[in-house]
C-alpha cells in the first residue's frame, strides 16, 4: 500500500530505471559486440526491433495489471493464437477489416472474463485456471481454423507492422504507435485513477482490499477481461505479421511476456510493477534476441542468455529493495 | 552501484566507437535459413551450403555461410524475425526455406527493399521479389516412381496410392506426376484407389494403410505412397498381416528402415531427393546472382530411382549418406 501514496511516482521513476538502466547496458555490450557498431541502432534496425516488441509489449500491458493484482494468465499465448485465427476468419467471410479488429479484440475480452469468473465463482487459483485456459483456448483455435492456417484477402491490417510504413512520416510501423499510446494511457489509468488503485490495493493485501469496501471478485473479472481486450489486440498484431491466421503460433510467448513484466520490476506476490519497467522488459529481450542474431551467436546460447538475464534481474530488484 | 554500472556503459559505448571501420576485406556473408535444425534432411542442406561457401572461397570469391534456423522449430513468428534480422545486419544474401508460402512473403519482400536479396529452397513462396527456386521437381519424382511401377509390373495389374495429406503442394505434385504418367504410358494399370490420405505422421499413415489394405490387399499388385511418414506406415501395415515383399511397393524419401526393407526385397524402389545439392544451389545461385551472373527463375536439384540393383552404386551412395562430417565441423 506503500506505493500509492504521494511519493508513489517518485518511486515508480527510481524503480524504473533499474530496467533502463539494464536496456542501456544490453545495447551498449551488443554494440561493442558486433562488427559495425552503429548497425545495430540503425534506423532500420530500431524499426525491426520496435516491431518485434510489439506482440509482447501489448501483451504485457495486460498482464502487468494481472500481475500487480496478484494474479497471473498462462493462456496469453494460446489467447493471441484464437485471436488472430478469429480475426483472420472474420476478413475471410468478407467483414470489413474494422469489424475483424474488433472481433478479434473481443473475444480476447471474452476469453478474459472467462478466466475471471473461474477464479472468481469457482474458485480456481489462477495459475491453474488460465492453464486450463491456455489448453483450450489453444484447441479452440486448432478447431475454428479447422487444424490449417487461415489465409485471406490482404487489408489495411496486414500493415500494421510493416517495416516501412505507409505514409513514411510515421516513421515506425503504425502498431508501434498503438502500443506507445495503449502503454501511456495505461500508465495513467494505473497512477491516478481509483481503478489502478484498486488493482495496487487488491495485489498488496486482498483480505485488506475487501475490508476497505472493495468487491474484490468483480474487480479481478474487470482485471482479466480488460487485460483479454489487450491480448485481443496483441492476436490481430500476430496475425498482421503472419499475414495469416496461425492456430498454432505464440506457443510459450505467455513466458516472453510474463519475463518482460518480472524484468521490469514486476512481483509475482502482487503489489508491485510498473509499465514503464514492463515495456523496457520487453525491449531488453527484443534487443537480446536480435543482438545475439547480430553478434551471430547460435539459438541455445541466445535462450542460455534470456534464461539467466531474467534471474539475475529479479536478483538485482530483490538485493535493491531488500536495501532501501 | 550505479556509478559503477554507467562507468561501465559509457566505456562500452566509447570501446564500440574506436572499433567502428575495422575488417572492411570484401567477403560474402550469405544467411542460410532452413525450417529447422535437427533433422536429417536439414543437415545435409547445411552441409551443402558450406560445400558451396568452401569451394567458392578456393576459386577467389570470399564466402561465409551463416546457419540459422527459427528458434521455436516450425514456428513462423520465429522464422519471421530471424529473415527480418538477417535483412537488418545487412547480410549480402538470404537463402530461405519459408516454413509458409504466404507468411514469410512480407519479410523477403521487406529484405529486398533494403537491398537483402532472397533464394528460395524447398518449398515455395507466394511472391515475385525473390531470385530463384530452387528445389526438387515433384512431378518429375513421381513421374519416375510410375515409371519403375509400369517396368515391376510388366504393364499390367491393379495399383494404389496412398496420398499424403490435403493442401501439401509438393506431395499433391508426386501423386499427380505418378497417376498421370500411370494413366499416359501404362493404360493396361488400372488405379483401383487414389482418394485417400495417410495424414501427418507415421501413425496415421499405419492406421490408413491398414484400412485400404483390409479392402485392396488381395486385388492389388502395386502401391505407391508420396513421402517418409506414408511410406513408413504403409511398410509397417504390410509387414503386420504378413504381405510386404508380395506387393510391388515403390516409395518416396529415403531412411535406415527403407534401405533395410530394399534389401529384404519389401520395398521396391524409393524415389530420394537431394537435400545436399539443394543447399549446394541454393548457395552457389546466390552468389552468381551477386557477381552479376544471370540466374534461372527455377533450378531442379534433381531426384532419383534407388532400387536393390544400383544400391552400392557410388553416386547412389552418396546420395543416401551425405558426407555431413566433412562439411560440418
Amino acid at each position: 500500500m506503500t506505493r500509492i501514496n504521494k511519493s508513489g511516482f517518485a518511486i515508480s521513476v527510481i524503480r524504473g530505471f533499474g530496467p533502463v538502466l539494464g536496456l542501456l547496458v544490453v545495447i551498449g555490450v551488443f554494440s561493442l559486440l558486433v562488427d559495425t557498431p552503429g548497425r545495430l541502432l540503425s534506423p532500420n534496425n530500431l524499426r525491426i526491433v520496435l516491431s518485434q516488441t510489439v506482440i509482447v509489449a501489448i501483451g504485457a500491458i495486460g498482464m502487468t495489471l494481472i500481475i500487480i493484482s496478484g494474479g497471473i494468465d498462462l493462456a496469453v499465448g494460446s489467447t493471441i493464437a484464437l485471436t488472430g485465427v478469429v480475426t483472420a476468419l472474420a476478413i475471410a467471410a468478407g467483414y470489413t477489416p474494422s469489424v475483424a479488429l474488433l472481433s478479434g479484440i473481443f473475444i480476447g475480452g471474452l476469453v478474459g472474463v472467462i478466466n475471471g469468473f473461474v477464479i472468481t465463482r469457482l474458485k480456481v487459483v489462477p495459475f491453474i485456471a488460465t492453464l486450463g485456459m491456455l489448453g483450450v483456448a489453444r484447441g479452440v483455435a486448432k478447431w475454428m481454423a479447422n487444424q490449417q492456417t487461415v489465409n485471406m484477402r490482404g487489408t489495411w491490417l496486414n500493415e500494421l507492422l510493416v517495416m516501412f510504413p505507409n505514409p513514411s512520416w510515421l516513421l515506425v510501423a503504425p502498431g508501434v504507435w498503438i502500443a506507445i499510446i495503449l502503454a501511456v494511457c495505461a500508465a495513467i489509468v494505473l497512477r491516478n485513477t481509483v481503478f489502478g488503485r484498486r488493482v495496487f490495493a487488491l495485489g498488496s493485501n486482498e483480505a485488506a482490499a475487501r475490508a476497505c469496501g472493495i468487491a474484490t471478485d468483480q474487480l479481478k473479472i474487470w482485471i482479466y477481461g480488460l487485460a483479454g481486450l489487450l491480448f485481443g489486440l496483441a492476436g490481430v498484431m500476430q496475425m498482421s505479421r503472419l499475414r495469416q491466421g496461425d492456430p498454432t503460433v505464440a506457443a510459450g510467448s505467455e513466458l516472453d511476456i510474463i519475463a518482460a513484466v518480472v524484468i521490469g520490476g514486476g512481483s509475482l506476490n502482487g503489489g508491485e510493477g510498473s509499465i514503464l519497467g514492463s515495456m523496457i522488459g520487453a525491449l531488453i529481450m527484443a534487443f537480446l534476441r536480435n543482438g545475439c542474431q547480430q553478434v551471430g551467436w547460435p539459438n541455445y546460447i541466445q535462450e542460455i542468455i534470456i534464461g539467466a538475464i531474467i534471474v539475475v534481474a529479479v536478483a538485482i530488484d530483490r538485493w535493491r529493495s531488500a536495501k532501501a | 552501484m550505479r556509478k559503477l554500472l554507467l562507468l561501465l556503459l559509457v566505456l562500452t559505448l566509447l570501446i564500440a566507437c574506436t572499433r567502428n571501420g575495422g575488417n572492411t576485406k570484401k567477403k560474402l556473408t550469405i544467411a542460410v535459413i532452413p525450417k529447422g535444425t535437427t533433422h536429417e534432411f536439414w543437415k545435409s542442406i547445411h552441409a551443402g551450403s558450406n560445400k558451396a561457401a568452401s569451394e567458392l572461397s578456393a576459386q577467389g570469391t570470399e564466402v561465409e555461410v551463416i546457419w540459422k534456423g527459427p528458434l521455436r522449430e516450425d514456428d513462423r513468428e520465429q522464422q519471421i524475425q530471424v529473415v527480418e534480422g538477417f535483412a537488418a545486419q545487412g547480410v549480402s544474401g538470404i537463402v530461405l526455406a519459408p516454413l509458409d508460402n504466404r507468411a514469410l512473403v512480407r519479410p523477403v519482400e521487406d529484405a529486398k527493399r533494403v537491398g537483402v536479396p532472397t533464394v528460395i529452397i524447398d518449398s515455395g513462396l507466394e511472391s515475385e521479389q525473390f531470385l530463384s527456386f530452387v528445389s526438387t521437381d515433384n512431378r518429375k519424382g513421381g513421374t519416375l516412381a510410375a515409371d519403375r511401377m509400369g517396368q515391376l509390373l510388366n504393364g499390367k495389374g491393379k495399383v494404389l496410392v496412398l496420398r499424403y495429406a490435403e493442401g501439401s503442394a509438393s506431395t499433391t505434385e508426386r501423386e499427380e506426376g505418378f497417376i498421370s504418367q500411370m494413366k499416359a504410358k501404362f493404360p493396361d494399370i488400372e488405379l483401383v484407389s487414389t482418394d485417400q490420405y495417410a495424414g501427418a505422421t507415421r501413425d496415421t499413415a499405419k492406421r490408413a494403410s491398414e484400412n485400404l489394405l483390409n479392402r485392396f490387399a488381395d486385388v492389388v499388385q502395386g502401391i505407391f505412397t508420396p513421402n517418409e511418414s506414408s511410406t513408413a506406415g504403409m511398410l509397417l501395415a504390410l509387414q503386420d498381416i504378413g504381405k510386404a515383399g508380395k506387393v510391388s511397393f515403390v516409395g518416396f524419401d529415403s531412411s535406415q528402415t527403407f534401405i533395410d526393407a530394399i534389401n529384404a526385397n519389401q520395398l521396391h524402389g524409393i524415389v530420394v531427393q537431394n537435400p545436399f545439392n539443394m543447399g549446394y544451389l541454393g548457395v552457389r545461385t546466390m552468389v552468381d546472382s551477386l557477381l552479376g551472373k544471370p540466374v534461372e527463375k527455377k533450378i531442379d536439384t534433381g531426384v532419383m530411382l534407388v532400387t536393390k540393383e544400383n544400391l552400392e552404386a557410388p553416386d547412389v551412395k552418396t546420395l543416401l549418406h551425405p558426407p555431413l562430417d566433412q562439411y560440418l565441423k
